[in-house]
Protein backbone atom coordinates (compact mmCIF):
# COMPACT_ATOMS: atom_id res chain seq x y z
CA UNK A 1 0.00 0.00 0.00
CA UNK A 2 2.80 2.38 0.91
CA UNK A 3 4.61 1.43 -2.26
CA UNK A 4 1.59 2.38 -4.34
CA UNK A 5 1.11 5.74 -2.63
CA UNK A 6 4.82 6.56 -3.09
CA UNK A 7 4.66 5.56 -6.74
CA UNK A 8 1.56 7.71 -7.25
CA UNK A 9 3.23 10.65 -5.50
CA UNK A 10 6.31 10.40 -7.74
CA UNK A 11 4.14 10.08 -10.83
CA UNK A 12 2.07 13.09 -9.76
CA UNK A 13 5.24 15.12 -9.23
CA UNK A 14 6.47 14.29 -12.75
CA UNK A 15 3.10 14.97 -14.34
CA UNK A 16 2.70 18.26 -12.43
CA UNK A 17 6.09 19.48 -13.54
CA UNK A 18 5.24 18.46 -17.10
CA UNK A 19 1.89 20.26 -16.83
CA UNK A 20 3.61 23.44 -15.61
CA UNK A 21 6.36 23.51 -18.24
CA UNK A 22 4.46 21.75 -21.06
CA UNK A 23 7.79 20.80 -22.53
CA UNK A 24 7.77 17.17 -23.48
CA UNK A 25 4.24 16.21 -24.54
CA UNK A 26 3.66 18.97 -27.15
CA UNK A 27 7.08 18.31 -28.61
CA UNK A 28 6.38 14.58 -28.72
CA UNK A 29 3.00 15.11 -30.36
CA UNK A 30 4.65 17.23 -33.00
CA UNK A 31 7.34 14.59 -33.37
CA UNK A 32 4.87 11.77 -34.12
CA UNK A 33 3.00 13.88 -36.67
CA UNK A 34 6.34 14.66 -38.31
CA UNK A 35 7.12 10.95 -38.32
CA UNK A 36 3.91 10.39 -40.31
CA UNK A 37 4.93 13.08 -42.78
CA UNK A 38 8.34 11.45 -43.25
CA UNK A 39 6.69 8.03 -43.62
CA UNK A 40 4.46 9.44 -46.35
CA UNK A 41 7.52 10.39 -48.39
CA UNK A 42 9.38 7.21 -47.59
CA UNK A 43 6.63 4.77 -48.53
CA UNK A 44 4.67 6.41 -51.37
CA UNK A 45 1.29 5.86 -49.74
CA UNK A 46 -1.87 5.33 -51.72
CA UNK A 47 -5.30 4.05 -50.74
CA UNK A 48 -4.39 0.44 -51.61
CA UNK A 49 -1.20 -0.06 -49.63
CA UNK A 50 -2.13 2.17 -46.67
CA UNK A 51 -3.64 -0.61 -44.47
CA UNK A 52 -0.55 -2.76 -45.05
CA UNK A 53 1.98 -0.03 -44.26
CA UNK A 54 0.12 1.87 -41.52
CA UNK A 55 0.87 -0.67 -38.71
CA UNK A 56 4.59 -0.44 -39.44
CA UNK A 57 4.48 3.35 -39.43
CA UNK A 58 2.50 3.26 -36.18
CA UNK A 59 5.09 1.14 -34.38
CA UNK A 60 8.04 3.08 -35.78
CA UNK A 61 6.51 6.31 -34.50
CA UNK A 62 5.71 4.81 -31.07
CA UNK A 63 9.20 3.35 -30.70
CA UNK A 64 11.01 6.56 -31.51
CA UNK A 65 8.64 8.75 -29.53
CA UNK A 66 9.08 6.31 -26.64
CA UNK A 67 12.86 6.59 -26.83
CA UNK A 68 12.60 10.36 -26.62
CA UNK A 69 10.03 10.25 -23.79
CA UNK A 70 11.97 7.81 -21.63
CA UNK A 71 15.26 9.50 -22.37
CA UNK A 72 13.76 12.69 -20.92
CA UNK A 73 12.25 10.87 -17.91
CA UNK A 74 15.45 11.09 -15.92
CA UNK A 75 16.93 14.17 -17.57
CA UNK A 76 15.36 16.66 -15.16
CA UNK A 77 16.32 14.53 -12.16
CA UNK A 78 19.89 14.38 -13.40
CA UNK A 79 20.13 18.11 -14.04
CA UNK A 80 18.83 18.96 -10.56
CA UNK A 81 20.50 15.95 -8.88
CA UNK A 82 17.09 15.34 -7.30
CA UNK A 83 17.13 11.59 -7.80
CA UNK A 84 19.76 11.26 -5.08
CA UNK A 85 17.52 13.29 -2.75
CA UNK A 86 14.57 11.00 -3.48
CA UNK A 87 16.71 7.95 -2.82
CA UNK A 88 17.74 9.37 0.56
CA UNK A 89 14.14 9.16 1.70
CA UNK A 90 12.98 5.84 3.17
CA UNK A 91 10.94 5.22 -0.01
CA UNK A 92 11.81 1.94 -1.74
CA UNK A 93 13.72 2.43 -5.01
CA UNK A 94 11.25 0.12 -6.72
CA UNK A 95 8.39 2.46 -5.71
CA UNK A 96 10.22 5.53 -7.03
CA UNK A 97 10.97 3.66 -10.22
CA UNK A 98 7.33 2.61 -10.59
CA UNK A 99 6.27 6.25 -10.25
CA UNK A 100 8.75 7.41 -12.88
CA UNK A 101 7.67 4.64 -15.25
CA UNK A 102 3.99 5.44 -14.68
CA UNK A 103 4.47 9.13 -15.48
CA UNK A 104 6.62 8.47 -18.55
CA UNK A 105 4.21 5.79 -19.73
CA UNK A 106 1.26 8.17 -19.36
CA UNK A 107 3.07 10.81 -21.40
CA UNK A 108 3.62 8.23 -24.12
CA UNK A 109 -0.08 7.34 -23.95
CA UNK A 110 -0.98 11.01 -24.47
CA UNK A 111 1.31 11.05 -27.47
CA UNK A 112 -0.35 7.89 -28.78
CA UNK A 113 -3.69 9.63 -28.34
CA UNK A 114 -2.40 12.08 -30.96
CA UNK A 115 -0.72 9.46 -33.13
CA UNK A 116 -3.62 7.05 -33.54
CA UNK A 117 -6.23 9.61 -34.70
CA UNK A 118 -3.60 11.21 -36.94
CA UNK A 119 -2.87 7.81 -38.47
CA UNK A 120 -6.59 7.24 -39.00
CA UNK A 121 -6.99 10.72 -40.49
CA UNK A 122 -3.99 10.83 -42.80
CA UNK A 123 -3.69 7.21 -43.85
CA UNK A 124 -7.24 5.98 -43.44
CA UNK A 125 -6.13 3.27 -41.05
CA UNK A 126 -9.20 1.90 -39.28
CA UNK A 127 -9.08 2.30 -35.50
CA UNK A 128 -10.71 -0.38 -33.43
CA UNK A 129 -10.73 -1.54 -29.84
CA UNK A 130 -8.19 -4.24 -30.75
CA UNK A 131 -5.72 -1.71 -32.14
CA UNK A 132 -6.00 0.57 -29.11
CA UNK A 133 -5.73 -2.26 -26.58
CA UNK A 134 -2.67 -3.73 -28.33
CA UNK A 135 -0.95 -0.33 -28.35
CA UNK A 136 -1.80 0.35 -24.70
CA UNK A 137 -0.71 -3.11 -23.53
CA UNK A 138 2.58 -2.79 -25.38
CA UNK A 139 3.07 0.65 -23.85
CA UNK A 140 3.02 -0.83 -20.34
CA UNK A 141 5.93 -3.17 -20.99
CA UNK A 142 7.79 -0.66 -23.12
CA UNK A 143 7.46 1.94 -20.36
CA UNK A 144 8.95 -0.21 -17.60
CA UNK A 145 11.82 -1.40 -19.81
CA UNK A 146 12.44 2.04 -21.26
CA UNK A 147 12.49 3.64 -17.82
CA UNK A 148 14.84 1.00 -16.44
CA UNK A 149 17.41 1.64 -19.15
CA UNK A 150 16.80 5.38 -19.04
CA UNK A 151 17.65 5.32 -15.33
CA UNK A 152 20.77 3.38 -16.23
CA UNK A 153 22.02 5.55 -19.06
CA UNK A 154 21.29 8.74 -17.10
CA UNK A 155 24.52 8.03 -15.25
CA UNK A 156 26.57 6.90 -18.19
CA UNK A 157 28.57 8.74 -20.82
CA UNK A 158 27.05 8.89 -24.34
CA UNK A 159 23.57 8.34 -22.94
CA UNK A 160 21.65 9.39 -26.06
CA UNK A 161 23.62 6.77 -27.97
CA UNK A 162 23.27 3.98 -25.48
CA UNK A 163 19.54 4.23 -24.67
CA UNK A 164 18.26 2.99 -28.06
CA UNK A 165 21.00 0.38 -28.19
CA UNK A 166 19.88 -1.20 -24.92
CA UNK A 167 16.14 -0.58 -25.14
CA UNK A 168 15.29 -1.51 -28.72
CA UNK A 169 16.38 -5.18 -28.57
CA UNK A 170 14.21 -5.74 -25.51
CA UNK A 171 11.27 -3.89 -27.04
CA UNK A 172 11.28 -6.24 -30.02
CA UNK A 173 8.91 -8.79 -28.41
CA UNK A 174 6.32 -6.04 -27.92
CA UNK A 175 6.74 -4.82 -31.47
CA UNK A 176 6.51 -8.36 -32.88
CA UNK A 177 3.38 -9.28 -30.93
CA UNK A 178 1.78 -5.83 -30.97
CA UNK A 179 2.59 -5.49 -34.66
CA UNK A 180 0.83 -8.76 -35.41
CA UNK A 181 -2.21 -7.70 -33.39
CA UNK A 182 -2.47 -4.31 -35.07
CA UNK A 183 -1.86 -5.78 -38.51
CA UNK A 184 -4.61 -8.37 -38.18
CA UNK A 185 -6.97 -5.80 -36.62
CA UNK A 186 -6.35 -3.25 -39.39
CA UNK A 187 -6.58 -5.74 -42.24
CA UNK A 188 -9.92 -6.79 -40.80
CA UNK A 189 -9.13 -10.48 -40.57
CA UNK A 190 -9.52 -10.32 -36.81
CA UNK A 191 -7.96 -13.72 -36.24
CA UNK A 192 -5.13 -13.93 -33.74
CA UNK A 193 -5.78 -10.68 -31.92
CA UNK A 194 -7.06 -12.52 -28.83
CA UNK A 195 -3.93 -14.65 -28.71
CA UNK A 196 -1.71 -11.62 -29.26
CA UNK A 197 -3.49 -9.73 -26.49
CA UNK A 198 -2.93 -12.51 -23.97
CA UNK A 199 0.71 -12.79 -25.06
CA UNK A 200 1.13 -9.03 -24.56
CA UNK A 201 -0.33 -9.36 -21.06
CA UNK A 202 2.13 -12.19 -20.33
CA UNK A 203 5.03 -10.08 -21.55
CA UNK A 204 3.83 -7.14 -19.47
CA UNK A 205 3.69 -9.26 -16.32
CA UNK A 206 7.14 -10.74 -17.02
CA UNK A 207 8.83 -7.39 -17.54
CA UNK A 208 6.99 -5.55 -14.76
CA UNK A 209 8.16 -8.21 -12.30
CA UNK A 210 11.72 -8.30 -13.66
CA UNK A 211 12.13 -4.53 -13.76
CA UNK A 212 10.73 -4.05 -10.27
CA UNK A 213 13.32 -6.55 -9.04
CA UNK A 214 16.10 -4.88 -11.01
CA UNK A 215 15.14 -1.27 -10.20
CA UNK A 216 16.94 -1.37 -6.87
CA UNK A 217 20.26 -2.16 -8.52
CA UNK A 218 19.91 0.52 -11.16
CA UNK A 219 18.68 3.39 -8.97
CA UNK A 220 20.39 2.73 -5.68
CA UNK A 221 24.09 3.56 -5.74
CA UNK B 1 55.84 -16.91 -14.97
CA UNK B 2 59.52 -17.86 -14.75
CA UNK B 3 59.27 -21.12 -16.70
CA UNK B 4 58.38 -19.17 -19.85
CA UNK B 5 55.20 -21.04 -20.75
CA UNK B 6 52.18 -20.25 -18.58
CA UNK B 7 49.34 -22.68 -18.14
CA UNK B 8 47.18 -20.32 -20.16
CA UNK B 9 49.53 -20.70 -23.11
CA UNK B 10 49.45 -24.47 -22.68
CA UNK B 11 45.66 -24.42 -22.60
CA UNK B 12 45.58 -22.25 -25.71
CA UNK B 13 47.84 -24.67 -27.58
CA UNK B 14 45.66 -27.56 -26.41
CA UNK B 15 42.54 -25.75 -27.63
CA UNK B 16 44.06 -25.22 -31.07
CA UNK B 17 45.12 -28.89 -31.25
CA UNK B 18 41.66 -30.02 -30.20
CA UNK B 19 40.01 -27.82 -32.83
CA UNK B 20 42.31 -29.34 -35.47
CA UNK B 21 41.11 -32.77 -34.36
CA UNK B 22 37.53 -31.55 -34.76
CA UNK B 23 38.46 -30.29 -38.22
CA UNK B 24 39.78 -33.77 -39.01
CA UNK B 25 36.48 -35.31 -38.03
CA UNK B 26 34.49 -32.73 -39.99
CA UNK B 27 36.47 -33.03 -43.22
CA UNK B 28 37.72 -36.64 -43.24
CA UNK B 29 35.44 -38.73 -41.04
CA UNK B 30 31.97 -37.29 -41.59
CA UNK B 31 30.32 -38.39 -44.86
CA UNK B 32 29.31 -35.83 -47.47
CA UNK B 33 25.62 -34.98 -47.28
CA UNK B 34 23.65 -36.53 -50.13
CA UNK B 35 21.45 -33.48 -50.69
CA UNK B 36 23.47 -30.46 -49.66
CA UNK B 37 26.94 -31.67 -50.59
CA UNK B 38 30.08 -30.40 -48.86
CA UNK B 39 28.35 -27.21 -47.62
CA UNK B 40 26.62 -29.31 -44.99
CA UNK B 41 29.96 -29.67 -43.16
CA UNK B 42 29.38 -26.13 -41.88
CA UNK B 43 26.64 -27.60 -39.67
CA UNK B 44 29.10 -29.12 -37.18
CA UNK B 45 30.84 -25.90 -36.23
CA UNK B 46 27.74 -23.74 -36.71
CA UNK B 47 25.64 -25.65 -34.17
CA UNK B 48 28.59 -26.22 -31.82
CA UNK B 49 29.43 -22.54 -31.65
CA UNK B 50 25.76 -21.70 -31.08
CA UNK B 51 25.75 -24.08 -28.11
CA UNK B 52 29.04 -22.61 -26.89
CA UNK B 53 27.45 -19.15 -27.11
CA UNK B 54 24.43 -20.33 -25.10
CA UNK B 55 26.86 -21.69 -22.50
CA UNK B 56 28.74 -18.40 -22.33
CA UNK B 57 25.53 -16.39 -21.94
CA UNK B 58 24.37 -18.79 -19.24
CA UNK B 59 27.68 -18.03 -17.49
CA UNK B 60 26.94 -14.30 -17.90
CA UNK B 61 23.51 -14.85 -16.35
CA UNK B 62 24.98 -16.82 -13.46
CA UNK B 63 27.77 -14.30 -12.88
CA UNK B 64 25.27 -11.43 -13.04
CA UNK B 65 22.88 -12.96 -10.52
CA UNK B 66 25.68 -13.88 -8.13
CA UNK B 67 27.19 -10.41 -8.47
CA UNK B 68 23.93 -8.61 -7.68
CA UNK B 69 23.27 -10.99 -4.83
CA UNK B 70 26.66 -11.21 -3.15
CA UNK B 71 28.62 -8.30 -4.72
CA UNK B 72 31.19 -10.93 -5.63
CA UNK B 73 33.91 -9.50 -7.91
CA UNK B 74 34.89 -12.90 -9.26
CA UNK B 75 31.31 -13.44 -10.48
CA UNK B 76 31.41 -10.09 -12.26
CA UNK B 77 34.71 -10.96 -13.94
CA UNK B 78 33.25 -14.28 -15.08
CA UNK B 79 30.28 -12.43 -16.59
CA UNK B 80 32.59 -9.96 -18.31
CA UNK B 81 34.81 -12.69 -19.73
CA UNK B 82 31.93 -14.92 -20.83
CA UNK B 83 30.01 -12.07 -22.51
CA UNK B 84 32.91 -11.30 -24.84
CA UNK B 85 33.54 -14.95 -25.69
CA UNK B 86 29.81 -15.54 -26.17
CA UNK B 87 29.64 -12.60 -28.54
CA UNK B 88 32.52 -14.07 -30.56
CA UNK B 89 30.77 -17.44 -30.80
CA UNK B 90 27.49 -15.78 -31.77
CA UNK B 91 29.38 -13.99 -34.54
CA UNK B 92 30.86 -17.31 -35.70
CA UNK B 93 27.38 -18.87 -35.67
CA UNK B 94 25.87 -16.02 -37.67
CA UNK B 95 28.68 -15.89 -40.24
CA UNK B 96 28.81 -19.66 -40.75
CA UNK B 97 25.04 -19.74 -41.03
CA UNK B 98 25.10 -17.06 -43.70
CA UNK B 99 27.78 -18.90 -45.67
CA UNK B 100 25.61 -22.03 -45.52
CA UNK B 101 22.42 -20.15 -46.37
CA UNK B 102 23.75 -18.61 -49.60
CA UNK B 103 23.99 -21.88 -51.59
CA UNK B 104 21.10 -23.64 -49.81
CA UNK B 105 18.51 -20.87 -49.50
CA UNK B 106 19.87 -18.64 -52.25
CA UNK B 107 20.35 -15.67 -49.93
CA UNK B 108 22.73 -14.82 -47.10
CA UNK B 109 19.93 -13.59 -44.90
CA UNK B 110 16.21 -14.07 -44.45
CA UNK B 111 14.13 -12.42 -41.73
CA UNK B 112 13.45 -15.76 -40.21
CA UNK B 113 12.56 -16.09 -36.51
CA UNK B 114 15.75 -17.86 -35.60
CA UNK B 115 18.04 -15.62 -37.62
CA UNK B 116 16.39 -12.49 -36.30
CA UNK B 117 16.42 -13.62 -32.68
CA UNK B 118 20.10 -14.58 -33.00
CA UNK B 119 20.90 -11.16 -34.43
CA UNK B 120 19.03 -9.57 -31.52
CA UNK B 121 21.08 -11.73 -29.16
CA UNK B 122 24.24 -10.39 -30.76
CA UNK B 123 23.01 -6.80 -30.39
CA UNK B 124 22.03 -7.32 -26.72
CA UNK B 125 25.44 -8.57 -25.70
CA UNK B 126 27.21 -5.98 -27.83
CA UNK B 127 25.19 -3.47 -25.77
CA UNK B 128 26.30 -5.27 -22.62
CA UNK B 129 29.95 -4.74 -23.54
CA UNK B 130 29.19 -1.14 -24.56
CA UNK B 131 27.75 -0.39 -21.10
CA UNK B 132 30.83 -1.89 -19.48
CA UNK B 133 32.90 0.52 -21.49
CA UNK B 134 30.79 3.65 -20.99
CA UNK B 135 29.64 3.36 -17.37
CA UNK B 136 31.88 4.44 -14.52
CA UNK B 137 34.28 1.54 -14.07
CA UNK B 138 33.78 -0.47 -10.91
CA UNK B 139 30.55 -0.98 -9.04
CA UNK B 140 28.27 1.00 -11.34
CA UNK B 141 29.42 -0.65 -14.56
CA UNK B 142 29.20 -4.05 -12.92
CA UNK B 143 25.66 -3.47 -11.63
CA UNK B 144 24.29 -2.03 -14.85
CA UNK B 145 25.91 -4.77 -16.90
CA UNK B 146 24.54 -7.42 -14.54
CA UNK B 147 21.01 -6.12 -15.08
CA UNK B 148 21.50 -6.32 -18.85
CA UNK B 149 23.07 -9.77 -18.49
CA UNK B 150 19.93 -10.98 -16.74
CA UNK B 151 17.43 -9.31 -19.10
CA UNK B 152 19.42 -10.26 -22.17
CA UNK B 153 19.33 -13.95 -21.34
CA UNK B 154 15.56 -13.94 -21.99
CA UNK B 155 16.47 -14.02 -25.68
CA UNK B 156 18.44 -17.28 -25.39
CA UNK B 157 15.41 -19.56 -24.96
CA UNK B 158 13.66 -17.51 -27.64
CA UNK B 159 16.50 -18.28 -30.07
CA UNK B 160 16.55 -21.91 -29.04
CA UNK B 161 12.83 -22.58 -29.34
CA UNK B 162 12.23 -20.22 -32.27
CA UNK B 163 12.32 -23.16 -34.71
CA UNK B 164 9.52 -24.90 -32.85
CA UNK B 165 7.47 -21.83 -31.87
CA UNK B 166 7.30 -20.25 -35.31
CA UNK B 167 7.32 -21.55 -38.84
CA UNK B 168 10.86 -21.00 -40.03
CA UNK B 169 13.15 -21.94 -42.88
CA UNK B 170 15.84 -22.81 -40.41
CA UNK B 171 16.35 -26.57 -40.01
CA UNK B 172 14.88 -27.89 -36.77
CA UNK B 173 16.78 -29.85 -34.17
CA UNK B 174 18.35 -32.89 -35.90
CA UNK B 175 20.56 -34.19 -33.12
CA UNK B 176 17.89 -34.68 -30.46
CA UNK B 177 15.50 -36.15 -33.02
CA UNK B 178 18.00 -38.88 -34.01
CA UNK B 179 17.95 -37.68 -37.60
CA UNK B 180 21.72 -38.03 -38.09
CA UNK B 181 23.64 -41.10 -39.30
CA UNK B 182 26.20 -42.39 -36.82
CA UNK B 183 29.30 -40.87 -38.46
CA UNK B 184 27.69 -37.46 -38.58
CA UNK B 185 26.53 -37.75 -34.98
CA UNK B 186 30.02 -38.72 -33.82
CA UNK B 187 31.58 -35.86 -35.78
CA UNK B 188 29.08 -33.46 -34.32
CA UNK B 189 29.59 -34.60 -30.75
CA UNK B 190 33.39 -34.42 -31.14
CA UNK B 191 33.15 -30.93 -32.65
CA UNK B 192 30.81 -29.81 -29.91
CA UNK B 193 33.10 -31.10 -27.15
CA UNK B 194 36.10 -29.44 -28.79
CA UNK B 195 34.27 -26.14 -29.28
CA UNK B 196 33.08 -26.14 -25.67
CA UNK B 197 36.68 -26.75 -24.58
CA UNK B 198 37.84 -23.87 -26.77
CA UNK B 199 35.16 -21.65 -25.25
CA UNK B 200 36.17 -22.64 -21.72
CA UNK B 201 39.83 -21.88 -22.48
CA UNK B 202 38.94 -18.51 -24.01
CA UNK B 203 36.80 -17.61 -20.99
CA UNK B 204 39.62 -18.66 -18.64
CA UNK B 205 42.16 -16.54 -20.52
CA UNK B 206 39.79 -13.60 -20.67
CA UNK B 207 39.07 -14.03 -16.95
CA UNK B 208 42.81 -13.83 -16.26
CA UNK B 209 43.03 -10.66 -18.36
CA UNK B 210 40.16 -9.16 -16.35
CA UNK B 211 41.94 -10.01 -13.08
CA UNK B 212 45.13 -8.35 -14.30
CA UNK B 213 43.20 -5.32 -15.61
CA UNK B 214 41.50 -4.92 -12.24
CA UNK B 215 44.83 -5.22 -10.44
CA UNK B 216 46.41 -2.67 -12.77
CA UNK B 217 43.49 -0.30 -12.18
CA UNK B 218 43.83 -0.69 -8.42
CA UNK B 219 47.51 0.10 -8.64
CA UNK B 220 47.24 3.11 -10.89
CA UNK B 221 44.41 4.91 -9.07
CA UNK B 222 46.18 5.79 -5.79
CA UNK B 223 49.51 6.50 -7.50
CA UNK B 224 49.14 10.27 -8.16
CA UNK B 225 48.04 10.87 -4.56
CA UNK B 226 50.73 8.85 -2.79
CA UNK B 227 53.67 9.29 -5.11
CA UNK B 228 54.87 12.86 -4.27
CA UNK B 229 55.05 12.42 -0.49
CA UNK B 230 56.57 8.96 -0.75
CA UNK B 231 59.15 10.10 -3.24
CA UNK B 232 60.05 12.99 -0.95
CA UNK B 233 60.21 10.79 2.13
CA UNK B 234 62.41 8.16 0.53
CA UNK B 235 65.14 10.55 -0.43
Amino acid sequence: MRTISIALAVARKDLTSEWRTRELVPALAQFVVLALVIANFGFQFDSHNAPAIAPGVLWMAIVFAGLVAFGRAFAAEREQASLEAMLLTPAAPAAIFAGKALAAGLMLVICEAVLLPALALFFGAPLSFDVISAVLLATVGMAVLGCLFAAMVARVRARELLLPLLTLPLWIPFIVVGGQAVQSAMSGSGGGTGQATSLLIDLDILFVVLTSLAARFVLDD
Amino acid sequence: MTSGITRYEKAAVAAVAVMLVAGGFIFFYAPTDALQGPVQRIFYLHVSSAIAAYGCFAAVLLGSIVYLWKENLAADRLARAAALVGLVFTTVTLVMGMIWAKPIWGAFWTWDARLTSTLVLWIIYAGYLMVRRLADPGRQAARFAAVIGIFGFIDVPVVHFSVTWWQTHHPGPVVINNALPLEMLVSFLVTMACTLFLAAVLVAIRYRIEVLTDQAAEKTVPAPIVAPSEAGGAR
